[in-house]
């Protein structure tokens, strides 16, 4: 087997108060992640999905055990490996749709000309052409966090971190934005970490699903989708879809009711 | 022009006819407000006066302007980006805020003296902690969720305050400007009221002693011409920076 492209090794984090014993979000976590794997995280709320997802972007580090990207351990954010996703699109408001997309190159010094190109590509493939000059605020929900999907794939990362991004939208647009993200995978081969509350969403979307326990957060089950891709959306009414489901459903039932 | 620019210009030319014929007509003695063309009348008769007592008002305005807003909208950005401060002052300064600060211009004359000194004093004091808490009010109600976008994209913390905070912070540095600058010019004017020897506020007190009410008026029109031209400009620069605000 070839080295993952994500290692995460023994890792916990707690967050302390003022040196307390304070919350541990996540227990003695291990997890690899092959390179391509669009791997799902669920778990009860609170479970420190959230967490595992800043640590991977470098936002924090674990209070013990390390992250690993490409054999590199994670200790910042390393935009040029890993591209992240928010719940909110978190867009700068005075920036054109572009201007957004472009805005990690900005960071980067990257010339102009070159950063705009790449910009404008990245908006065609995440369906957006056409809307380049719009200011957030001209834009529907959607839409806005479909320039923040081109935005976190502008600088192609190896690795795409999605935050329950489709979360604040309605349903036909998750569904829809839904296929559109496996159809942009399926295109760029990213290795994609989606943490989700939707069961649906997690198990149509995923080659993995990883489920977490309530506080402190332990993988509890690790479960293969063995479903043929392209999915297509009367799969989710299948006996196979609805067996993977109920699986992952028992384990987040017993972690809620508590 | 829209209906309602045509009543907005409709509601204001009723204004001005009520100002000129109300007096005329007798509803209003004219001791308390005379006709607007006879206000006007003493400010083109009088106009060397009036002209001569521009400078001085302008002067004390602009320092004032510069001391209020440069301090104000500096202190209020450091004392809204930490959380310490903020524990710490903002208590201190509201109740600050509540005290009545015109009881201080006659101990300001005392340091200060009658010219232009104590004026500035006065209104930057008057000024200072309301510019100062606008500015923290729009610090504070910066989402963090932007910069620790940035930061996720690489962003080094030179970054996300220029590329993140200062442009987000541009609508409230605009409106702590807007409010500076009113308060600053009603600082001015005020205590040129109270005691000067020059100034605008200095002419309408003289006219009113000597119960010449078109000289008093004609001081007012040129107070409102100052404050009408601040807020037209700061209305631009509001447009200006619309863009920035967060929604």
């Amino acid at each position: 087997m070839t080295r993952p492209l994500v290692a995460i090794r023994g890792v916990t984090q707690r967050f302390g108060v003022d040196g307390a014993a304070g919350v541990t979000a996540l227990e003695a976590i291990d997890l690899d992640i092959p390179d391509g794997q669009f791997v799902s995280v669920v778990g009860p709320s609170g479970c420190g999905k959230s967490t595992l997802l800043s640590l991977i972007a470098g936002l924090r580090t674990p209070s013990s055990g390390a992250v690993f990207c490409d054999g590199e351990p994670i200790t910042a954010p390393m935009p040029r490996k890993v591209g992240v996703i928010f719940q909110e699109a978190n867009l700068l408001p005075w920036l054109s749709a572009i201007d957004n997309v472009a805005f990690p190159l900005k960071l980067r010094r990257v010339p102009k000309a070159e950063r705009l190109e790449a910009a404008a590509r990245m908006l065609e493939l995440t369906g957006l052409a056409g809307f380049e000059t719009r200011l957030p605020h001209q834009l529907s929900g959607g839409m806005k966090q479909r320039v923040a999907i081109a935005r976190g794939l502008v600088q192609n990362p190896a690795v795409l971190l999605m935050d329950e991004p489709f979360a604040s939208l309605d349903e036909q647009t998750r569904m829809v934005l839904g296929d559109e993200l496996l159809h942009i995978w399926s295109e760029t081969r990213k290795t994609v970490l989606f943490v989700t509350h939707s069961l649906n969403e997690a198990v149509y979307l995923a080659d993995r699903v990883v489920v977490l326990s309530a506080r402190p957060g332990r993988v509890v089950d690790d479960v293969a989708v063995d479903l043929p891709r392209p999915r297509r959306f009367a799969m989710t009414s299948g006996e196979r879809f609805g067996m993977l489901k109920d699986r992952i459903w028992q384990h987040i039932k017993h972690a809620e009711r508590r | 022009m829209t209906p309602l620019r045509w009543g907005q210009a409709a509601l204001y030319l009723a204004i001005l006819g009520a100002w000129e014929l109300l007096p005329r007509a007798g509803v209003v003695p004219r001791l308390f407000v005379p006709p607007l063309s006879e206000a006007l009348g003493a400010l083109v008769t009088d106009r060397r006066e009036y002209l001569g007592s521009l400078p001085t008002t302008f002067v004390e305005i602009l320092v004032s302007y510069v001391i209020v807003c440069g301090g104000g909208i500096l202190l209020g950005q450091l004392i809204g980006a930490s959380p310490a401060a903020r524990r710490m002052l903002l208590p201190m300064l509201r109740s600050a805020y509540a005290v009545p600060l015109v009881v201080l211009y006659p101990v300001m004359m005392v340091w200060f003296g009658l010219g232009s000194e104590s004026k500035i004093a006065f209104a930057s004091i008057y000024a200072f902690i309301p510019t100062l808490l606008t500015a923290v009010a729009g610090v504070t109600a910066l989402s963090p969720a932007l910069a620790e976008t940035a930061r996720a994209f690489g962003a080094t913390r030179a970054q996300q305050i220029l590329y993140v905070s200062l442009p987000a912070s541009l609508p409230s540095i605009v409106a702590a400007l807007q409010l500076g600058g009113a308060l600053v010019i009603v600082g001015v004017i005020v205590a040129q009221m109270l005691g000067a020897a020059d100034g605008l506020g200095y002419l309408i007190t003289r006219h009113r002693t000597l119960l010449n009410s078109p000289g008093v008026y004609a001081g007012i029109v040129l107070v409102l011409g100052i404050t009408g031209m601040h807020e037209i400009l700061l209305r631009r620069l509001e447009q200006q920076v619309a863009a920035y605000r967060q929604s």
